[in-house]
C-alpha cells in the first residue's frame, strides 16, 4: 500500500466517522438541527465517493455497473439502517441492504444463495415489521430511539475497525495471485491467496507430504465449481453435490441447530403463570 | 485457463463486506432500540457472508457458498431466539431500550453513566388533540337537545 492510499484510506475513515457521527442521533437525546443533519450527509457521501476509488471496476461494462449499483447501495443503505430514528425505516433501508448483498451474490455466481437470502430475509423483515408495529412507539417518539449510547466511542471503535480492513486489503495486489507451474514456485504456494486449484494441480503432481494430501483433501472434485473439463458446473446441481457429499454433517449439525432454536424460541416465549401469595408454598399438583 | 474473477474484483467484494460489517457494529454499539440492534447484527452477518461467496468464486470451490448457508441457518435461529428475547423483556419493562437492562451486568463492571436526565430525551413538541381543532361560532336559534359534545362521546 503506497502512502497516497494510507492518507486516501485515513481520509475515507475520517469523513466517514464524521458524517456518522452527525447523523447519529445525539447521546441526550436533544434534537439535531437540519443543519447537522445535511452536513453528515454531505460527508458520509464523500467518504462513499472516496470509498469508490478503492474498488477496480471489474471487466464488462454490464457487471461493472450493477457492481458499482449494488454496492452503493449496500453501503448507503447499511449507513441509513444504523442512523435511522424510526425503526420502521430502519427495517426498509434493511430489505435494501439485503437485496442489494443478493445483487452482489448473484455478481459473484451464486445463484441459489441469492434467491435464498432474498426469500429468508423478507420473512424475516416482515415479522421484524410486525414486531416494530406491536411493540415500538411509532415515528420515533420514543425516547430510546432519539437518544444514542455513547455514539463517539461507538464510531470511533468502528471506524478504526474499518480502517485496519481497509489497510490490510488494500495490498493485494495482482502479481501476489500467481499460477504455480513447477517446483521452483514452491515458495508461492506459502503465500496467501494462491487459487487454491492452482495449488492443487502443483501438489497432486509433485507432493507427497501431509500438506499436500490436506490440500488434495480440501479441494476434491465435488467441492470444484468447475468440473474436470474445464466447464462451469450449474449452480444449485453444483452446490447440492458439495454440500451433500463433503459437507454432510455440516447439514445435519444445522438441522439441529434449527431444531434447538425452535425449542428454545418456544421456551422463552411460553407464558408462566405467575406465583401469587400463598401459592409457592402449596404442592404443585393442587395448582390447576 | 484465465479466470474472470480476479484478485481485484475479490478485493472489491472484501472491501464491500468490510464496510458492511464496521456499520453494523456501529449499529449494535451505538443504538438501543432492541430491534434496531438486531438488524444490525444481521446487518453484520450479511458483510460475512458476502466475504465468504467471493473467496469461494476466488478459489472456484463451493466452500465459501456452504458456508453461507450455515450463516443462513445461524441467522435464522438468531432472528428466532433474539425476537422471543425482545418479546419477554419487553413484557418486564415495556420498553425496547436496551439501558433498561444494565443492572444484569457482571459484577464489577462499571455502570454506563446514566442518570435520569441523560436518558430523558427532549421532547418532542406535543401532537395537539381534538381540543386544538377550529370551532365554529355556534349560530342561529339554539336547539331543544340536551347538550353533549362530540369530545365526550369519544371517552
Amino acid at each position: 500500500m503506497t502512502i497516497g492510499q494510507v492518507i486516501l484510506a485515513t481520509l475515507v475513515v475520517l469523513l466517514g466517522a464524521g458524517g456518522s457521527y452527525l447523523l447519529l442521533p445525539h447521546a441526550h437525546g436533544s434534537t439535531k438541527p437540519r443543519k447537522a443533519h445535511a452536513a453528515g450527509a454531505i460527508l458520509a457521501g464523500l467518504a462513499l465517493l472516496g470509498f469508490l476509488t478503492f474498488w477496480t471496476p471489474p471487466g464488462p461494462f454490464v457487471s461493472g455497473l450493477f457492481f458499482y449499483l449494488f454496492s452503493i447501495a449496500a453501503v448507503a443503505g447499511g449507513l441509513m439502517t444504523v442512523t435511522s430514528r424510526n425503526p420502521i425505516y430502519s427495517a426498509l433501508w434493511f430489505a435494501s441492504v439485503v437485496l442489494s448483498t443478493a445483487g452482489l451474490f448473484l455478481l459473484a455466481g451464486a445463484q441459489f444463495l441469492a434467491a435464498g437470502t432474498v426469500i429468508v430475509y423478507a420473512g424475516a423483515i416482515i415479522v421484524t415489521f410486525l414486531f416494530v408495529i406491536m411493540l415500538a412507539q411509532m415515528e420515533g417518539k420514543a425516547d430510546y430511539d432519539r437518544a444514542s449510547r455513547s455514539p463517539a466511542a461507538a464510531t470511533f471503535t468502528c471506524f478504526l475497525l474499518f480502517w485496519c480492513l481497509l489497510y490490510t486489503l488494500g495490498p493485494l495486489a495482482p502479481q501476489r495471485s500467481v499460477t504455480v507451474a513447477g517446483p521452483q514456485d514452491q515458495r508461492y504456494s506459502e503465500k496467501p491467496l494462491v487459487r487454491a486449484a492452482n495449488m492443487t494441480s502443483f501438489f497432486t503432481l509433485t507432493d507427497q507430504s501431509a500438506l499436500g494430501a490436506i490440500v488434495r483433501q480440501a479441494v476434491r472434485p465435488t467441492s470444484s465449481l468447475r468440473d474436470p473439463s474445464g466447464a462451469e458446473k450449474p449452480n444449485v446441481p453444483g452446490l447440492g453435490e458439495a454440500l451433500y457429499s463433503d459437507h454432510l454433517l455440516t447439514v445435519e449439525l444445522a438441522g439441529g441447530l434449527l431444531f434447538i432454536a425452535l425449542i428454545a424460541a418456544v421456551v422463552i416465549t411460553n407464558p408462566r403463570r405467575p406465583v401469587r401469595p400463598g401459592e409457592a408454598d402449596r404442592p404443585l399438583r393442587d395448582q390447576p | 485457463m484465465t479466470d474472470v474473477f480476479t484478485l481485484d474484483i475479490l478485493r472489491n467484494y472484501l472491501l464491500v463486506g468490510a464496510a458492511l460489517f464496521s456499520l453494523g457494529m456501529l449499529g449494535f454499539l451505538a443504538r438501543r432500540n432492541l430491534i434496531v440492534m438486531f438488524l444490525s447484527a444481521e446487518m453484520m452477518l450479511q458483510g460475512t457472508a458476502l466475504s465468504f461467496v467471493a473467496f469461494g468464486r476466488y478459489h472456484g470451490n463451493w466452500t465459501g457458498q456452504v458456508f453461507t448457508i450455515v450463516i443462513l441457518t445461524v441467522a435464522a435461529c438468531e432472528a428466532s431466539i433474539a425476537l422471543a428475547l425482545v418479546v419477554v423483556l419487553y413484557n418486564r419493562r415495556s420498553s425496547l431500550d436496551v439501558t433498561l437492562w444494565q443492572d444484569i451486568r457482571e459484577e464489577g463492571v462499571r455502570a454506563e453513566s446514566r442518570t435520569e436526565e441523560v436518558t430523558q430525551a427532549e421532547p418532542l413538541e406535543p401532537v395537539l388533540g381534538p381540543e386544538s381543532y377550529p370551532v365554529l361560532t355556534p349560530a342561529g336559534i339554539e336547539p331543544a337537545h340536551p347538550e353533549q359534545p362530540w369530545l365526550e362521546r369519544r371517552k
